[in-house]
């Protein structure tokens, strides 16, 4: 029973799930899945803890509105969407909470920018922190424009696939991945001069 | 669409270069958990209003709204004992003489009905006269009060201080017996008695005028003490006066 399971696809697995309240389809799909969700929520949030608690309440979602999946679409691309969603929702939580004035911290009361040495060639040796450093740049990058790069040159997604998740045509996502790697170029210069 | 991603080729090598983040160890555990807790939901919630009927709520609830209520009684009937300070009528200073204008014609009428009913018949004419001239000046002065007739009647005859007694005149008027002469005048007011010396103009004028006579009792003078001198001096005047009363009687 349980090799055979394995050896289903996503659709037949939830499908699996719909019909039967098979629980063991269920936890092969999050098997499947937890990976790939964590590395797309994290490059987009930047935050590991924030991450894991979005691709959980995703699993949730996928487990209580089961019912709500449509045997027309990929699961991938249903999954996605709402992983997308949770995420998206949490970066704007967390961006809400993060802003707040550093002029208050000044003796002056005047504001002033903090130098980001993040970006210096000379600190940019190890891969770890060029990982580090591409992930600061990447959550520069406009949040549009981040996730659709992050789908395409990350997860490897097709555009076909992208513009199913996004819910916009193909085209927008074309120039979208187009501006977000402008950007993050951009942000990245200094790294591939050496 | 192949020249804009050479275009973008170290990014696309940089992303895909990136290490795979993987997800926590502990995610599926946890993931079960939550949907076993979901499976088996808490209690349901309770309304507003059940909550509030709970024994455990409403009891001291209602003892508040109880303690409360007694307080609220307690605080109202003192309340209502309690004299309105602006209600409270001000002492009677008895050592002030007030008479009101009414108490005043009151006493006059019984003035003119006691002492007078005797003579009534032999005086008719007289009484007529006077009556006659009491109505000529009243209907003069109808718009005056008693004190302005009184003040208008006494202020040709009597000028000055002599016309006006002082609370000593008017002892030594007492003492000398000239109480009777005062207390039998009408006086036109309480407060102002004339003095000795126009006692007859002041008995003429205040039977003119309405007056009213004032016991000895009624008066609330003060009591001197007098020296030897002060008082051989008080027998001269009473002298004066007997025999100035004694001259009138004669004239009469």
């Amino acid at each position: 029973m349980d090799k055979t399971l394995r050896e289903l696809s996503d659709e037949e697995l939830i499908l699996e799930f719909q019909k039967n309240n098979t629980e063991d389809a269920f936890n092969i799909l999050v098997q499947r899945y937890k990976n790939p969700l964590t590395n797309f929520v994290f490059r987009f949030l930047g935050d590991y803890e924030s991450c894991a608690d979005v691709v959980q309440e995703t699993m949730i979602k996928v487990y209580r509105y089961k019912d709500t999946y449509s045997s027309v679409a990929k699961f991938s691309t249903w999954v996605y969407t709402i992983a997308g969603n949770l995420a998206r929702t949490e970066y704007r939580k967390q961006r809400r909470r993060n802003i707040f004035p550093i002029s208050d911290y000044g003796e002056d009361h005047k504001p002033y920018d903090l130098p980001d040495e993040s970006y210096r060639p000379d600190v940019a040796t190890d891969s770890g922190i060029k990982d580090e450093i591409i992930q600061k740049a990447l959550l520069k990058v406009k949040e549009a424009y981040r996730e659709a790069v992050i789908l395409r040159d990350i997860q490897g997604m097709s555009y076909e696939e992208i513009a199913e998740i996004l819910g916009v045509n193909e085209g927008t996502i074309k120039s979208r991945i187009n501006r977000g790697r402008a950007q993050l170029q951009e942000l990245l210069k200094d790294i591939y001069k050496e | 669409m192949e020249n804009e991603e050479k275009k973008y080729e170290d990014v696309i090598k940089a992303l895909k270069g990136l290490k795979k983040v993987n997800a926590p160890e502990n995610l599926e555990a946890d993931l079960k958990r939550r949907i076993n807790s979901e499976k088996f939901p808490e209690k349901e919630r309770k309304s507003f209003w059940e909550n509030i009927f709970v024994p455990g709520k409403l009891i001291p609830s209602l003892g508040l709204v109880a303690a409360a209520v007694i307080i609220f009684f307690v605080v109202d009937t003192n309340s209502e004992e309690m004299d309105n300070p602006f209600l409270i009528k001000p002492r009677i200073r008895e050592d002030i003489i007030a008479i009101s204008d009414s108490e005043f014609e009151g006493l006059e009428t019984k003035k003119e009905e006691a002492p007078k009913e005797k003579s009534i018949e032999k005086d008719e004419p007289v009484l007529e006269k006077r009556r006659d001239q009491n109505e000529l000046k009243t209907s003069d002065d109808k718009m005056t009060t008693g004190r302005e007739k009184s003040k208008e009647v006494q202020v040709p005859e009597l000028s000055g201080k002599q016309h006006y007694a002082t609370d000593q005149n008017v002892a030594e008027s007492f003492e000398s017996g000239g109480y009777k002469a005062m207390a039998d005048s009408d006086l036109s007011t309480a407060s102002v008695s004339p003095a000795p010396s126009t006692v007859d103009s002041v008995r003429a004028e205040s039977e003119v005028v309405t007056g009213q006579s004032i016991s000895k009792d009624e008066l609330n003078f003060r009591q001197v003490q007098t020296t030897m001198e002060e008082k051989k001096v008080l027998d001269g005047m009473k002298r004066q006066m007997q025999s100035l009363e004694k001259a009138d009687e004669h004239q009469k």
